[in-house]
């Protein structure tokens, strides 16, 4: 009571004082009706209809917005209340002129501040609904979700209109008198399936609104819908409609992000790294939609709780699993089966989810060569979820997937693993903590003799502790820090006989911690400006058990350096800052910048050109290794088509990397003890332009992109010293993504892509030596492979006319490069025709005719594929 | 550790096409010099052979012709070559033999540019027995890695004398294997060889080379250009090392050899 009074008395003072003003306005009624012109024609018009002329100084009132108002026989004194809210001033009768001022601000006690949380989840399966927002109209501020579909906003005491949506979802209405903090759950139905244009509008769109750049967030559903190669959905390939994305080739899962490495791409599945997302040799991905609820990319810009890559992350979140019914679907295409199970373990408090997909193409291959024994991959994903009470949650999940590939008495296998334990935490309902633990590997083998187990294998794993917190401020005004502890552990390639249990160890096996803290403080300065700050610090060690060689400077080894179990040998202490400015230009319109600092420490020491799976390396920072560091800034305008559903994003980067590896003329990678005397390093830097269009819902939706961009590189030992093209300069890029609903059953889907071609070296001449034709290369990357381009379709019948049923099943035809282009992999300049497509490295070199040939992928590959879900 | 990944070839034969394609080369005059120079432990007129580069695919490099070439023993003899037939050049040395260890230097002078290399010799495992199989009516070799040491062997295969041989024919044939005990991810994928066949009677004329370090180096790099090129795990092109001074390419070698002769007899 005792606080409440100074107000009450300051309430009643402005009661007062406005009723003195109030006594001396004219009695004056006016009829308006302003469409879109400016606030100062309006105070004119009304200057006009009263007689009272209006004082103000244009830079403090903004008297040059448009406006749209309607009033009819209103009072003067309602007018300039209902203009004052809009545009912020209050006014003074002086002298028979109103004074406009900018309203001053009211500050407000903190006791007169509540806070509504809660999670915003699909009302069908409980599942969190990442990145809805939350909007209350009479503050005209707003909220989004995190990673766990919580939303957390505070705001004075008082009666709001709640308004909830997520893209897809039947918006959320409901006015709420909120006079204590209170946990407010919302469940959104999703919009049935119709075939009239949606017309979207409402609160600002994310990529509008929010103060981040580079980031597109890829709906689960447009990977289920585009055509993909042999039915086979796949996150990672959907990656090529990205601009400033390049996928490297057909058969590949390695692409390439703004002039970056394709070890520079983290991919998290629920915060774990995979660190080969490929099977049949990057043929297919690792990662497909089914389990799936959310999907970010970073180009760039990357939050500060992410970090260890230079170029990219891909950030997925997997379903928790339905927690109010049994839910089971699968999927049977022409190269797999999938399977999978989800449901509440007790509804609306756990739920688990089980999914695995199976190759199928063992018998095909047998069929081919019978000395095959295994020709097969899966993966299994699972996880559970546990609502603990209002304020604790816990989630358990995990990912394998495998790799075998024997023949005869040798073959390769991959195996990526990877498992999280997740504990939200709601210290009160502004405080949002979420801590991990989590732990992945990645193991290659390559058998030389399977009968005795000898393999050649490598392996990187890691294991990691995180707590991210979560501080609502205000609306609109967050703070999220946290800290973590990573540990690693690296097999650069030795050789095991399985027989014996002995390990050649050429390659001293490395362990590494990483303690890292990071803060980062996003704003709305005003209306208009907002501004995200952070800075991400990491701390590296190297530890033994290990040994280390050091070089001179002619790269000839001079030391052995031997490591006691445990002793810290070599600590890099690294800081990442980053900025992000955001201006609105108006509702639908944005401007922002960034500049963001990243470091790695973590790197692929492979010198293949292919693009399939090859004999992968990964190494630490250490003494021969200095961490990468990128610089990379951004400008963009992002713009949103409220009424049409369309985002437009144009982003132009600019991106400098240090310490970028490369390699020795034909170095050694494989069980080469000097191994590190055969990196050299460089520089690269890139630069381009990417500009997106994107539309999520209605009859009609996919995305339009194209960038022009050039990466390069530039090393002091290679190539004179001279610049050359980064493998990924492709400057060119277009895609075409689209579907539509021709009707309540039928969905035709096409996707074009078109690439500048790879830049590869070419021989500029050629020399004999022992009758063997040895090219000669000139600039390093001189040439281009031809353009790719490749047209995909497909036709999705549903087979159930009733939508509504448990039971729903569909079947997709799909055609994969339609018009058949063919996309060379390599040009090769050394082999002799046997016949139209059979070419060979000629033996008899007292006669050879060689021939230049080129090694290419899928032509016109038709599938099709049986889907089904039951609930 | 030395495999080849079988079902990397089936899953490229069932999944890839290779065809002929017509790309312009980015050619252009490199101003090098291509060396070809092995002196053995044989007591021969050793050959160092001296070309430009072509720009052509199946081309043939025109003679360096009228070059200065020297062959230097360590603290010893020095060698003049002589170019025969003059214009073709082939330089040849003296009959002499390499001895084992020994450091030779050689000298050129071509154009009024200098060109210098150095090698030595290392000891060659001797030859295991000459192994082929029946293809058909013919023959194939049967070849495999042993030894511990890189090495490669020249077998050089002829049936002129047989009545096998039809007119017009060439009827012999030149098989190189190389052996280098290295481990690349390429050769492990590498691309297939066409099957050298021959009929029985021919005669087959081995020399198994040592390589030294220098050697290896080099010849690793030219076949991870050459014969390792093509497979699904190709890796960066870039130019063969060499241990000629700058302007030149090629490689100047020391080697010791061993050979024998085989002939091809039925089998079933």
């Amino acid at each position: 009571m005792i606080r409440i009074a100074p107000l009450f008395y300051c309430l009643l003072l402005m009661i007062v004082a406005h009723s003195v003003v109030a006594q001396t306005i004219p009695d004056v009624k006016i009829t308006l009706n302003a469409n879109g012109i400016s606030l100062a024609e309006v105070l004119e018009e009304i200057s006009q209809k009263s007689k009272i002329r209006f004082s103000y100084n244009p830079k403090r009132i903004q008297s040059d917005q448009t406006i749209s108002y309607k009033a009819i026989e209103k009072s003067l004194l309602e007018i300039l209340d209902d203009l004052g809210n809009q545009f912020e001033f209050q006014y003074s009768l002086v002298e028979d002129q109103f004074i406009l001022k900018p309203a001053k601000k009211i500050e407000k006690p903190a006791e007169q501040l509540v806070t509504l949380s809660g999670y915003i989840k699909d009302s069908a399966n409980g599942e969190a609904l990442i990145g809805s927002t939350i909007f209350i109209e009479e503050l005209k501020a707003g909220a989004s979700t995190n990673a766990y579909g919580f939303f957390s906003i505070t705001l004075p005491k008082g009666e709001y209109e709640i308004k909830a949506s997520f893209i897809g979802f039947k918006p959320f209405n409901k006015s709420l008198d909120l006079q204590t903090s209170i946990q407010q759950n919302i469940l959104l139905t999703e919009e049935p399936p119709i075939l009239q244009e949606v017309i979207v509008t409402g609160s600002r769109d994310e990529v509008v609104g929010e103060i981040q750049v580079s980031k597109i967030n890829v709906r689960p559903r447009t990977v289920e819908e585009r055509p993909a190669l042999f039915g086979e959905m796949d996150v990672i390939k959907s990656l090529e409609s990205v601009p400033g994305i390049k996928l490297q080739s057909d058969g590949s899962t390695f692409y390439y992000v703004r002039g970056g490495n394709r070890d520079q791409n983290l991919v998290l599945i629920d915060d774990s790294p995979i660190y080969n997302p490929s099977h049949l040799l990057g043929i297919f991905s690792t990662i497909i939609p089914d389990a799936i609820t959310d999907i970010n990319i970073y180009r760039g810009d990357m939050p500060a709780s992410f970090g260890g890559r230079l170029s990219s992350v891909l950030d997925i979140h997997t379903k928790k699993g339905n927690d109010q019914h049994m839910q089971m679907w699968g999927n049977v295409g022409l190269a797999s089966t999938k399977l999978g199970i989800e449901g509440p373990l007790k509804k609306d408090v756990s739920s688990f989810l089980v999914s695995g997909r199976f190759s199928r193409l063992q018998w095909l291959f047998q069929n081919i060569d019978p000395n095959i024994q295994q020709f097969r991959f899966h993966d299994l994903t699972g996880k559970m979820n546990f609502k603990l009470d209002s304020k604790n949650r816990i989630f358990f999940s995990f990912y394998t997937g495998s790799d075998n590939y024997f023949s005869g008495n040798n073959g390769i296998n991959w195996t990526n693993t990877a498992g999280t334990f997740r504990w939200n935490h709601l210290f009160s309902n502004r405080l949002f903590v979420n801590t991990t633990l989590s732990a992945s590997g990645y193991d290659y083998y390559l058998y030389t003799n399977v009968a005795r187990q000898q393999r050649w294998n490598s392996h990187i794993g890691n294991v990691n502790l995180k707590t991210d917190f979560s501080y609502f401020i205000k609306p609109q005004n967050e703070l999220m820090f946290g800290l973590g502890l990573n540990g690693y552990n690296f097999n650069p390639g030795n050789l095991e006989d399985g027989l014996t249990n002995q390990v050649v160890s050429n390659l001293s096996v490395r362990n590494s911690t990483e303690f890292v803290l990071y803060a980062n403080h996003e704003v709305a300065l005003n209306k208009r400006w907002g501004l995200k700050y952070g800075v991400r610090v990491s701390t590296w060690t190297n530890t033994g058990e290990a040994f280390e060689f050091k070089f001179d400077a002619n790269r000839n080894p001079i030391d052995t350096l031997v490591f006691e179990k445990g002793d810290p040998y070599i600590t890099y202490v690294r800081a990442e800052p980053r900025i992000t400015i955001q201006y609105l230009i108006n509702e639908h319109t944005s401007l922002k910048g960034s500049y963001a600092r990243n470091v790695q420490n973590v790197h692929l020491i492979s010198n293949s050109i292919s693009p399939f799976t090859s004999l992968d390396v990964w190494l630490p920072s250490s003494f021969n290794i200095r961490p990468q560091i990128s610089d990379q800034f951004t400008l963009g305008s992002y713009h949103q088509f409220a009424e049409a559903g369309v985002s437009l994003v144009a982003e132009g980067f600019y991106k400098k990397m240090y310490n970028q590896i490369d390699y020795e003329t034909h170095a050694e990678t494989l069980l080469n003890p000097f191994l590190e005397s055969e990196l050299r390093f460089g520089t690269a830097q890139a630069y381009g332009i990417e500009l997106q269009a994107k539309k999520d819902e209605g009859r009609l939706r996919g995305m339009v992109g194209y960038s022009y961009a050039r990466a390069k590189r530039q090393f002091a030992d290679l190539n004179q010293g001279q610049s050359f093209n980064a493998f990924s300069d492709r400057p060119h890029q277009f895609n075409l993504t689209a579907a539509y609903d021709v009707n309540m059953r039928w969905t035709i889907n096409m996707n074009w892509n078109y690439l500048s071609g790879t830049p590869y070296s070419s021989p500029v001449s050629f020399y004999s030596y022992n009758g063997i034709e040895v090219p000669i290369y000139g600039q390093r990357n001189n040439d281009r492979l031809p353009d790719y381009h490749r047209l995909d379709v497909s036709a999705s019948l549903k087979l159930n006319k009733n939508a509504e049923k448990k039971f729903r099943h569909n079947l997709t035809f799909s055609v994969f490069n339609l018009y058949g282009r063919k996309n060379p992999l390599f040009i090769n300049y050394n082999k002799t025709q046997l016949s139209e497509r059979d070419f060979k490295i000629p033996s008899n070199l007292l006669e050879s005719e060689r021939a230049i040939s080129q090694f290419y992928l899928f032509q016109v590959t038709p599938s099709i594929s049986y889907n089904f879900k039951w609930r | 550790m030395k495999t080849r990944a079988t079902f990397l070839i089936v899953i490229s034969i069932f999944f890839a096409c290779e065809e002929r394609i017509d790309v312009p080369l980015q050619s252009k005059d490199t101003e090098l010099l291509a060396v070809e120079g092995v002196l053995s432990n044989e007591n021969i007129n050793h050959k160092v052979k001296l070309t430009l580069p072509y720009q052509l695919i199946n081309g043939k490099g025109a003679p360096a012709s009228g070059a200065v070439v020297l062959v230097a023993e360590e603290n010893s003899e020095i060698y003049t070559l002589s170019e025969q037939p003059v214009g073709s050049g082939e330089y040849y040395t003296p009959m002499f033999r390499a001895i084992f260890g020994e450091v030779y230097t050689l000298y050129i002078l071509y154009q009024g540019k200098e060109y210098v290399a150095q090698d030595s010799s290392v000891p060659v495992e001797p030859l295991t027995p000459l192994d082929y199989r029946r293809v058909n009516d013919q023959y194939t070799l049967v070849i495999s890695e042993n030894g511990e040491s890189a090495n490669y062997i020249d077998h050089s295969i002829s049936w002129k004398n047989t009545p096998a041989c039809l007119p017009d024919s060439s009827c012999e044939g030149r098989i190189v294997f190389y052996d280098l005990k290295s481990i690349d991810v390429n050769e492990i994928a590498k691309p297939g060889k066409t099957e050298f066949l021959f009929p029985a009677g021919s005669t087959i004329i081995r020399k198994k080379h040592s390589v030294s370090a220098a050697y290896r180096s080099f010849l690793r790099s030219v076949l991870s250009e050459t014969e390792w090129r093509g497979g699904v795990f190709d890796v960066d092109r870039v130019n063969a090392t060499t241990n000629l001074s700058p302007g030149a390419i090629g490689f100047f070698a020391v080697t010791t050899v061993v050979s024998d002769t085989t002939l091809v007899v039925e089998k079933p």
